[in-house]
């Protein structure tokens, strides 16, 4: 939620910066970036940075990027880390239908709820991920997933918060 | 997309209609393209190649900087007790020169029988060295990315090892950079056997750095804690001999190993050419592979 607004602190002379546009989705390109990081995990504990910043950018705001960007977004998110080409394309596509259909149910929202919902999408994220894995016969018990979620759902208010402040930031505020 | 309603405007409803229209247009071209990498995982090679090539030069100039501070830490360390380490080092020493003098002797021997025999050796052709610069993070599969790519020669399905042991098998290429899949990958099965005493294994990795390993022969469990398991070379893709895994737990029918070649400390690696092509191509003609993205 963008607490911001309560209190005005905008100086005269400033305002959006010129790339304000584009900044929501070079930020998830960045984070999708990130699988180019030299770690090398033999657990895959690490969280799905990519998909982490794309659902805080939208939970944030209704309109961070036009519907149609998911699609590039996600193909761009499977090319650098080595997921089947298409998954994520159908699973950004279907987060930003699916979080439409939620904000016209929801009455309110706050921090908790935020969390609930980053949570069961992130959920949703790994268990497909082990969903495809397995109809490639590559599949772990789901039980060596746990922690990998149990990471990614703690991580989730850590870059919320880091996406607030990008925001605030590309806004001028 | 924009509000729930967007007002009276004609031109606003348009607006949200077709983004609702988009959205939908992107789930069925994900779903398609999913059907269509997992069916035939080789039709994405190309642009699959072309993001290794943008990011595996990235992760390599990178890699550099870890390796050195990371070898700046360690290298400190073992100024730590260093004239007990010493002692421990020279005491190793020698008893090493004599196993390698008994190492010798049995290689002439083997030469010997080889030839009496009338054995035909296969060369071991390295294709090429590269480093491992990064890895697959945060999926349930096991992949690595080397720094050397189809302009160095290497192609999809060759063998990649280290000094220490075997890393897994190249299946995808770029031009300056390749994706391997790790031997603790699920699906990388790799024929093997145990080296203390020959029996024939098979090693199946666990999908979180470990690896699999059953006995061919169902009955008594053949493990041991600390055994060395080996590929066997049956298939034709994996040379023999090369050590895959160190066994760490056993469980009811078989045990855990941990990779020799520990992906995340293996320095350099190398890209061998497969052992028994004919045999290799005569394979994945009648099926392909399994757990190819």
């Amino acid at each position: 939620m963008v607490r911001a607004a309560l209190t005005p602190t905008r100086r005269i002379g400033q305002g959006p910066s010129p790339i304000a546009a584009y900044v929501p989705a070079a930020t998830v390109v960045g984070a999708t970036l990130l699988a180019a990081l030299p770690i090398v995990s033999t657990s895959g504990w690490y969280p799905d940075f990519g998909y982490l910043v794309f659902i805080s950018w939208r939970l944030l705001r209704a309109d961070p990027w036009p519907a149609w960007w998911a699609a590039p977004l996600g193909f761009v998110n499977d090319l650098f880390t080595g997921y089947p080409i298409g998954f994520s394309i159908a699973l950004w596509s279907a987060t930003m239908l699916a979080l439409d259909l939620i904000d016209r149910r929801t009455m309110w929202r706050d921090y908790w709820v935020e969390w609930v919902l980053g949570a069961v999408l992130i959920a949703i994220d790994e268990w497909l991920q082990w969903r495809v894995a397995k109809l490639l016969d590559a599949a772990p018990p789901f039980a060596r997933m746990v922690p990998a979620l149990v990471i990614s759902i703690c991580l989730f208010p850590v870059i919320a918060w880091i996406i607030s402040r990008v925001d605030a930031r590309r806004l001028g505020r | 997309m924009a509000t729930a309603r967007p007002g009276w405007s004609r031109r606003a409803q348009y607006g949200l209609f077709f983004s609702f229209l988009a959205v939908i247009a992107g789930i069925i071209v994900g779903l398609i393209l999913l059907a269509l990498s997992l069916v035939a995982p080789s039709a994405f090679a190309n642009v699959r190649g072309a993001a290794l090539d943008v990011t595996g030069p990235i992760a390599g100039a990178l890699h550099e900087v870890t390796a050195t501070t990371s070898g700046v830490v360690t290298g400190a360390g073992n100024y730590w007790d260093a004239a007990s380490q010493n002692a421990q080092l020279k005491r190793q020493n020698k008893a090493m020169l004599q196993r390698m003098v008994e190492a010798r002797a049995i290689f002439q021997e083997n030469l010997q029988l080889k030839a009496t025999l009338q054995l035909r050796e296969h060369e071991r052709a390295t294709i090429a060295t590269g480093r491992i610069v990064g890895s697959s993070f945060n999926s349930p599969r096991r992949f690595a990315i080397l720094s050397i790519g189809s302009g160095d020669g290497v192609r999809v399905g060759m063998p990649v090892r280290s000094a220490d042991g075997l890393v897994g098998r190249i299946i995808d290429t770029g031009a300056l950079a390749s994706r391997v899949l790790l031997v603790s990958d699920r699906a990388n099965i790799v024929p093997a056997r145990l080296m203390r005493n020959g029996i024939p294994v098979i090693a199946q990795g666990r999908g979180d750095g470990t690896i699999d390993v059953r006995p061919l022969e169902v009955g008594r469990n053949p493990f041991k804690r600390g055994d060395i398991i080996i590929t066997s070379g049956t298939g034709g893709l994996y040379p023999p001999l090369v050590p895959i895994g160190r066994v760490v737990k056993l469980d009811d029918d078989g045990a855990v190993a941990l990779p020799v070649a520990d992906p995340s400390t293996t320095s350099f690696a190398i890209v061998e050419a497969p052992f028994e092509p004919a045999a290799v191509a005569a394979e994945s003609t009648a099926t392909a592979p399994p757990g190819t993205p």
